[in-house]
């Protein structure tokens, strides 16, 4: 598969190098949008997964509506933990994501840190070509709890 | 020695729509997917509860969805219509 959910392999060597910082007031990450096929703006298709190391352009959607090539910011939500057990997971969260008036087909997500280097934190795959056609193209992150958030370390 | 047990990600929900926004059936719907969420693991029953709640739920907030768009069409009519923009009210009117 060309586009396979994943968290990074270099992110979670990152993160030993604290390259990552989720707090609100901390680095910026980005969400691309890429397809597989002929939705991207690249003839190529666009390949990701847990070797993806930095945002790449392959492959990737292009502008419409209110989405634009490199990415569309994420708004954070501060990273949590439960403090209550030895075996606590802890996760970080971002606020859903609408692009509207926007022709598009994706079949997956990179976020990446567009502080540090463009690199790459995890690969998202919608499991197949999603749509929209002049329409809205909204990414909803799971709920942000221990069994869900869209991040979990444990 | 500290070891990190698991990392995961999480799955996202992708909603879209064609000529337009999202409908009220479907913001119902991603309102719905961020207030529950049933775990795999609860015994029978407890998911059968949560079901009905989250369709409930989703039937409420289509309801009150729908008001709102209602609603706020009748403000921004009221908006044009007092500025002279009778014709323009009337397109929104009929939407």
């Amino acid at each position: 598969m060309a586009i396979a959910q994943a968290m990074c392999n270099s992110f979670k060597k990152e993160l030993m190098l604290g390259t990552h910082n989720f707090a609100t007031n901390g680095n910026a990450f980005k969400l691309a949008l890429y397809a597989e096929g002929s939705g991207g703006k690249s003839s190529t298709t666009a390949t990701l997964g847990f070797g993806t190391t930095a945002y790449v352009t392959t492959g990737e959607v292009a502008t419409s509506g209110s989405y634009t090539t490199g990415g569309v910011a994420l708004t954070k939500v501060a990273p949590s933990v439960a403090t209550s057990t030895s075996t606590a997971t802890a996760f970080a969260d971002f606020a859903d994501l609408s692009f509207t008036t926007a022709t598009i087909t994706a079949m997956g997500a990179l976020i990446y840190n567009d502080t540090n280097g463009d690199k790459a934190v995890c690969v998202l795959d919608f499991t197949s070509n999603k749509t929209s056609t002049s329409g809205t193209f909204t990414v909803q992150f799971p709920t942000a709890d221990a069994s869900n958030a869209i991040i979990r370390i444990a | 020695m500290f070891g990190l047990g698991t990392s995961s990600i999480g799955s996202v929900n992708v909603m879209t729509s064609d000529k337009g926004g999202l409908t009220n059936e479907q913001v119902a719907d991603l309102a719905v997917e961020k207030i529950v969420s049933i775990s795999d693991e609860a015994p029978a029953h407890i998911r059968q509860q949560a079901n009905q709640f989250r369709e409930h739920l989703k039937y409420v907030l289509y309801h009150y969805l729908l008001l709102a768009r209602k609603e706020e069409r009748g403000s921004i009519i009221q908006v044009l219509e007092s500025s002279g923009h009778k014709e323009m009210a009337e397109y929104i009117r009929r939407l």
